[in-house]
Parts: C-alpha cells; structure tokens; sequence
C-alpha cells in the first residue's frame, strides 16, 4: 500500500516564479490494482507520480511505502527503492538509441550486478511474453511505435519491481495499441503487481481493468471514480 | 615567513574547516533542538536535506584535518633552520607560546575528528538518521576547539620572530629540563619496554578476539586508549634513542627529519590510526541493537578493530625492527 499524508511540492520555493504543484495530497493506493491520476495538464499528475516513485522529494509531508516511511531517507536508500520497487513507463520512451532493444530492456539491472546470463535469460522471457523476441537484437530506431512501447515495459519489469508506474502510457498511442497496453498492464493485478497510471486519455480510464480512478485539479485531488 | 606555501596552505585550510565547521554546527544546533522525524514539516525535510549535503561536506574537511596535524608538524620542522638554536621542530615550537598548545589541540582534534568520521560513516548506514543527535552533538564540542586552534596557529605563525634564540631538542627532552614531558624522556627503559610490548600485546589479542567473537568493544577501546599513552611515553624514553643511536637523545621530532628516513611519519599514522579505530570500536557499542543498524554497526566495528589491531602491529614491527637490527645497545643505561 502506497499512502500520501499531507504531501506538498513546491518549485522554485521563495523566489517571484515560485509554483505550488501539489497542494496538501492525502490518498491511500491500495497493493495489486490499477489506480489511474486522472487530471488536465498542470493538475500535477507526472509531480505525483515523481513524489511516490522516490525521484522527487516533498517540499512538506510524508509518504510511506508498505508502512516504510520513504520521504526522510538518504539518496542511497532511494536509489535502492527505486531499483528494485519501482518499474516506470514513461510518456517519452526514453529508450536509448544506437544499442539494442535487449540492452536498453537490461539497463536498469546492471548496476545491481547480477549474472549477465541469467539477466539476458530473463530479459529474452519478457520479450517472449510480449511477442518482440524477434525485435530483440534490432536497434531502438529500427522499431515502431507499438514495439518501442513494449520495450519501455519490459525494461521497467526487469528488477520485477511490485509497483509499475506509467506516465501518460499511451500518448504516443492508436486506439489499438492503447487497448493493448490496457490488457497488458491489467494482467500486472494477477501477478500481484500495483499499477499507477497517470493519463487524461480516457481510452485509459475508462479501461475495464481500471479498479479506481482519482481526479486531480490544480494539485489538488477532486473527487474519484472507484 | 607566513608566506611559506605551506604555512599558507595551513592558514587556508584551516579558514575552511572552521567556517564549515562552524556553518555546520548552526545547524547542528537547529537539528538538536527541532529534529523530529516523524514529523513531515517543511523545516524537518529542509533540516534532512541539509544534513546530507553538510555531513558530506565535513567527511572531507575532517578527513584533511587529519592530513593537517602531519602538515602542521612538517612545515614547523623545516621552519627550525630559521631560529638559532633549533635543530628540529622542537626547537621551532618553542619560538613562543603558542606553538605547542597548537600541536597538543591538533593531535585532541585529530583524535575528535577520526571520532566524528566513524560516527558519521555509522550513522550513513542507517535509513532513520540514527545517531544524527549525537554526530552533532560531538561536532558541537569539537566547533569551539577547532576555533581555538585555528587562533593558536595563526598566533603561533604571525608572531615567529627570527631574531629569537630557542632551545634545542637536547635541552627540552633531557632530565635537566625538570618538566613532566623530560621526566618521561628519563623513565626507565627496560620497564619501560616491558610495560610497552605488554599493551601492545594485550591491544593486539583484544582487537582480534573482538574481530572474531564480536566481544569485548569496551576493552579494546580501553586498552587503544592506554597503549596511546604508553607509546608516547615509550617513544620518549626508549623509542627514540635506538632510532638517534644516542643514549642521551630523547626527541620525538628528529625522527621526522630525512636523516631518519622521515620514519616519524608512518609511526605516529599507525599509531594514531590504530587508536582512532580501536577506541572507535568501543564509541560505537551502545548502538549495536538500535535496529537499522544492527547489522551495519557489528561489522563496521569488526573492521575497526582489525584495522586497529594492524596498525599497531606495523607500529610496533618498525619500532622492533629498529631495535633489533642496530648495534646500538642502552639497556643498563
């Protein structure tokens, strides 16, 4: 369970363009569902995202994480969480060009030092399961849209984080790759996964195997859909 | 004189450590009054922050005002050659009065500053901040004796007057001299061994009974703290003089000089390292069973006591192997 108290960002803190992105947010995520932030841009979706997936700190507030209280610990204790907790999808692929799909898929486990074997292993089987072992060895420019998304997930489930986080998943998404990524991140429930997804797409919250959807306003939550 | 590159590399360094240190203690003031981690106020997120960035800060300056004792006794040993009748830095501290209350605050600050990097490095392992009240509370004695040292420093270097006849080691450290540092140099030196390579070997087994069983934190921090003293009064009374090869000769500074091999140097590194990391090991066992660091603490002060045990060890080997291989002989003197 993921669970905000209080929690306040703040940008540019003191100075004439200082900007309040999150506003006093107090929410409880509960483990193995699907949980969309539904809001406009600027309604601090992505800010939020950032707050629980340890690559930001709060301005005020506290976050805890499994009943470990996650905002007051030192960088390296955040690196270790984030390595292995947290598994992102981000709007942008952010997938690195000129090398490979399977080593931008393996990146994320280097610096844990795992067997390179094992690791390629393992990686191989993610990209079995999502039908793009073919794609394996084909560099990051070589793929479409919908290959280059299914990287960004099997990537972001290499350390086998129990909460994957996606920020606006399907933005650079047609309507049938949408629906793909839908089912996919639904099946995540079943193996015990949270999922976060902040999106205002409502191909994504409206999305069946959506179990709560929490409306965000100017920083602030404004209302929700279970 | 005061622009010696060294005496400049002192003065800056030493600027540096106190306005950091100072800067450090404010907020080792403000953390000692407003911490509260369970607290989720902006001023207690600021204050962790904070924390982390100036502990990092002071692991380094900490770390050179280790290097700054062993700078401080260098450039006042090549100052001797300035004052008529210095032959080491004994002599040259001597100039005034303020030389060797800043050599006896720098070895307390060493001594201080080792404390505080073990503590701090102890603290680092844990995900709760667990000794945070006391690293600061240690950087909150040690803030005014740096300050203090600092001033004694700068007055020891800006009122060396070269006109100024001083006394030489032979006269400081000889039974004439009628101090309590010269009725050390003049103890016995057969008891004196023996009272010597009987701390070190009790530090010796204590640090690796420790390093093995996990037992004992208390006693070895005692007998590092012991064995320190005995050294010292051994390097003035028999140490010394099979290094001169002159019964006479009790000065703890010539052996810093070229004509000994700068031995002076690895000696007092081992032995001051040694004391840091055995008392180090006893600093840190009331905090065994707070929990974040119930691992971390059992094994850093394992690492402690073997690095303690080691280098007393290689100070006690260069010492023997003086002793040994010279056709100097004094016991009986």
């Amino acid at each position: 369970m993921i669970e905000l108290n209080n929690v306040r960002k703040v940008f540019n803190a003191g100075k004439p363009n200082e900007f309040v992105a999150i506003h006093g947010v107090s929410v409880s995520i509960d483990a193995n569902r699907v949980t969309v932030l539904k809001g406009p841009s600027g309604s601090g979706k992505t800010t939020l995202l950032s707050l629980i997936g340890c690559m930001t700190r709060p301005t005020s507030g506290r976050i805890k994480l499994s009943e470990r209280e996650i905002t007051s610990l030192p960088e390296r204790f955040l690196t270790e969480i984030r390595r292995k907790t947290f598994g992102f999808i981000f709007q942008q692929f952010n997938l690195i060009k000129g090398v490979t799909a399977l080593e931008n898929a393996m990146l994320p486990a280097y610096p844990i030092g795992e067997k390179h074997i094992s690791l390629k292993k393992r990686a191989m089987n993610l990209f079995d399961l999502f039908n793009i072992s073919q794609k394996a060895y084909s560099k990051i420019e070589w793929l479409s849209g919908g290959e280059a998304q299914r990287v960004t997930i099997v990537r972001a489930l290499i350390n086998n984080p129990s909460i994957i986080i996606a920020d606006e998943p399907t933005a650079h998404l047609d309507t049938k790759l949408s629906q793909e990524l839908m089912e996919i991140l639904g099946r995540f429930k079943e193996e015990e996964k949270t999922v976060l997804i902040a999106s205002h797409d409502p191909m994504v919250y409206e999305s069946d195997v959506v179990d709560r959807v929490i409306n965000l306003r100017d920083g602030k939550i404004d209302g929700e859909t279970a | 004189m005061i622009f010696h590159p060294t005496i400049l590399a002192l003065y800056i360094s030493s600027i540096l450590i106190t306005f950091m240190v100072l800067y450090a203690a404010f907020y080792g003031v403000q953390i000692l009054r407003r911490w509260n981690l369970a607290s989720g106020s902006e001023d207690q997120l600021i204050l962790e922050r904070k924390t982390y960035l100036i502990s990092t800060l002071l692991a380094y300056l900490f770390g050179f005002e280790l290097l700054s004792l062993f700078l401080y006794v260098f450039t006042v040993d090549r100052l001797h050659t300035f004052f008529v009748g210095a032959m080491c830095a004994a002599g040259a501290l001597y100039v005034n009065s303020y030389g060797y209350p800043a050599l006896i605050l720098k070895v307390v600050n060493f001594l201080l500053a080792g404390f505080w990097l073990i503590l701090n490095y102890a603290d680092n392992q844990g995900y709760d901040y667990p000794l945070i009240k006391k690293k600061y509370s240690l950087l909150l004695l040690i803030a005014p004796l740096l300050l203090t040292e600092v001033i004694l420093q700068a007055n020891y270097f800006l009122r060396l007057k070269p006109d100024i006849i001083t006394s030489c080691c032979g006269s400081l450290f000889s039974k004439e001299a009628h101090t309590f540092v010269s009725e050390m140099s003049v103890l016995p030196s057969h008891p004196t061994e023996i009272v010597f390579y009987l701390s070190i070997g009790f530090t010796a087994i204590s640090g690796l009974y420790f390093y093995r069983r996990g037992k004992g934190g208390y006693l070895l921090s005692s007998l590092s703290g012991i064995t320190l003293l005995v050294s010292v009064v051994s390097i003035l009374s028999f140490i010394s003089v099979y290094f001169y090869e002159l019964p006479t000769h009790h000065c703890p500074f010539c052996i810093l000089q070229r004509e000994y091999g700068y031995v002076g140097y690895p000696l007092y590194m081992a032995l001051l390292g040694g004391t840091i990391s055995g008392v180090g090991v006893g600093l840190l066992m009331p905090f065994r069973k707070i929990k974040s660091l119930s691992e971390a603490v059992p094994s850093l002060q394992r690492r402690l006591a073997l690095a303690s045990t080691i280098l007393f060890l290689i100070f006690t080997a260069i010492v023997t192997y003086r002793m040994v291989f010279t056709d100097f002989v004094l016991e009986g003197i």
